[in-house]
């Protein structure tokens, strides 16, 4: 859908400011090795094409490779800060849990590094023109199940710990959240989304939500942490409640 | 949920607008490329030209003008290229838009998935969603309003709309109208295998608060003020020249001027008790909630 940037659908990867100018570096790698896909792209293009009888067919597909061009950028980006993403979860693995919001706790030491593995591509994503490989292509790397037939790309989904099932319809400008912050408390909480389910508009999902299969969610709503939606449920609210027929 | 004539139903949820991913999403590829030809013959033609003044000869077969003052438009080009591209673009699927309107014209109800109208929906959107991202890109504070007026939108004369989505049907928006920041508008909505069509109608001088959500049916008066942060249920009434308040909207309030609010606050700083506000009156309209 043609969401304003402010409901784009860019994921939640926010970063502390303690860490985020130390390793600065790691998302300029990031930004620029995921260039040299294109520039190879565009190298091979002119090489091939701008001769003498080619010139037409050089201008008629330019367009086309615009076209690519942005999705191979998308790829790449995914690519390079899915190595180092794999690179950082060998040195420590994430895990659910809740820790203390402080540098030298580790688990959120790395989440925040993972952060900054993930903020280009998803920057990408948000920005992209064009509907195709949208969230549910480039979540997929970082190791987020999405099912399909949905309509899951108006939305601002964590790029980990979140898994959806098939037919899932998330309601435009809604959040699914699987971290959280209170206080110098930092928590990482599964969020589980089964097949069939529907968010209405403007819904935010907390950490640690469980939805079963055919549940629907209200617009406008939010749940409570640790909340279970049962089968076939109508849920309204702040937060969310059961409704009674 | 659906009577006999189609056009009263209730409804459990407010859902989303929500819209599937359809082969016809391909007709972003068809105006990508109209763009580009209108950018790629109008620069052709205007390069040949300065090179046809410059050396006398043009790299084209055939020179169209060739006058001195076409280098007054040189500092327009790079502007002017991503108008002349994003305003091509509009157009162009304006006309699809048109087209589309013709073969199958939006109707209110609720539809089945697979079916005729449904169809239709999707490919209208799909329409509109490159050039209304376009126009939001573009810095000219008009352009998104311009785009859902050619779409067929109604919008009164200066009306302000921040960012925030409006569906490009069976919506009107009247004169001196303000909506906020971060607002979904919605005049179709999807209800289990169904989708639900209602048009929705804003009146003059009406203000929409940021974070809000329109549902299909709603009518708001002239002068009528929905508070931030709240909603309305399909086919709500908002009376004019009133606050209303709630999720979904159950309260109401009268306008206060500056003179009176003033008075209040004194009223409050003294220690008595609020009588303005225990006047009001405060009916349920159409709340819900289980």
């Amino acid at each position: 859908m043609f969401q304003p940037a402010s409901l784009k659908g860019d994921s939640p990867s926010p970063i502390d400011e303690g860490i985020r100018n130390k390793y600065l570096f790691l998302y300029l790698i990031i930004v620029f090795l995921s260039f040299y896909p294109c520039i190879i792209l565009e190298y091979v293009y002119v090489i091939l094409l701008w001769k003498k009888g080619f010139y037409l067919i050089f201008f008629l597909l330019v367009p086309l490779n615009i076209l690519i061009l942005i999705h191979v950028l998308q790829l790449s980006a995914v690519l390079f800060s899915f190595l180092f993403l794999t690179i950082i979860k060998l040195l420590f693995l994430p895990k659910e849990g809740v820790f203390n919001r402080d540098l030298k706790d580790k688990n959120y030491l790395f989440w925040n590094l993972r952060n900054i593995a993930k903020k280009w591509p998803l920057f990408i994503n948000g920005s992209n023109p064009f509907p195709w490989l949208k969230n549910r292509f480039i979540l997929r790397f970082f190791g987020v199940k999405i099912g399909k037939n949905g309509i899951i790309d108006n939305s601002w989904i964590s790029s980990e710990f979140v898994s959806i099932g098939k037919n899932v319809i998330l309601g435009m400008g809604s959040t699914l959240l699987s971290f959280g912050i209170e206080q110098d408390k930092f928590f990482l909480k599964r969020i589980i989304i089964e097949d069939n389910v529907l968010i209405g508009a403007k819904c935010i999902i907390m950490p640690g939500t469980y939805m079963e299969q055919n549940a629907k969610l209200s617009a406008h709503s939010y749940t409570k942490i640790d909340d279970v939606l049962i089968e076939n449920s109508i849920n309204i609210g702040h937060p969310a409640k059961m409704k009674k027929n | 949920m659906q009577n006999k004539d189609n056009t009263r139903f209730e409804i459990d949820y407010i859902s989303t607008s929500g819209v599937f991913k359809t082969p016809f999403t391909l007709v972003i590829i068809l105006q990508l490329f109209f763009g580009y030809f209108v950018l790629l013959s109008l620069n052709l033609w205007f390069y040949n030209d300065l090179y046809f003044l410059l050396t006398g000869k043009g790299f084209l077969p055939y020179v169209l003008v060739g006058e001195w003052w076409e280098w007054l438009l040189l500092p327009m080009n790079i502007y002017g290229n991503i108008l002349l591209f994003a305003f091509s673009i509009i157009l162009f699927s304006a006309g699809i838009f048109k087209i589309l309107n013709k073969l199958c014209p939006p109707k209110e109800g609720i539809f089945l998935r697979g079916s005729k109208e449904w169809k239709y929906t999707h490919r209208r959107f799909w329409t509109v969603f490159f050039p209304i991202w376009l126009a939001r890109a573009l810095p000219l504070p008009w352009s998104d309003i311009m785009v859902y007026r050619l779409l067929g939108v109604r919008i009164g004369r200066n009306v302000v709309a921040y960012e925030g989505y409006i569906d490009p049907q069976l919506v009107e928006i009247g004169d001196f109208t303000m909506t906020s920041l971060h607002i979904c508008i919605f005049s179709h909505l999807i209800y289990q295998d169904r989708i639900v069509i209602k048009k929705v109608k804003i009146g003059k001088t009406c203000i929409v608060g940021p974070q809000t959500i329109i549902s299909p049916g709603t009518i708001l008066e002239d002068g009528a003020i929905l508070g931030a942060n709240s909603y309305t249920w399909l086919d709500q009434h908002l009376e004019g020249d009133l606050i209303h308040v709630g999720t979904p909207v159950s309260m109401t309030f009268p306008i206060q001027s500056v003179e009176e609010s003033l008075q209040k606050a004194e009223r409050i700083r003294e220690g008595k008790k609020d009588i303005v506000n225990e006047g009001n009156k405060k009916h349920k309209i159409g709340g819900k909630e289980g």
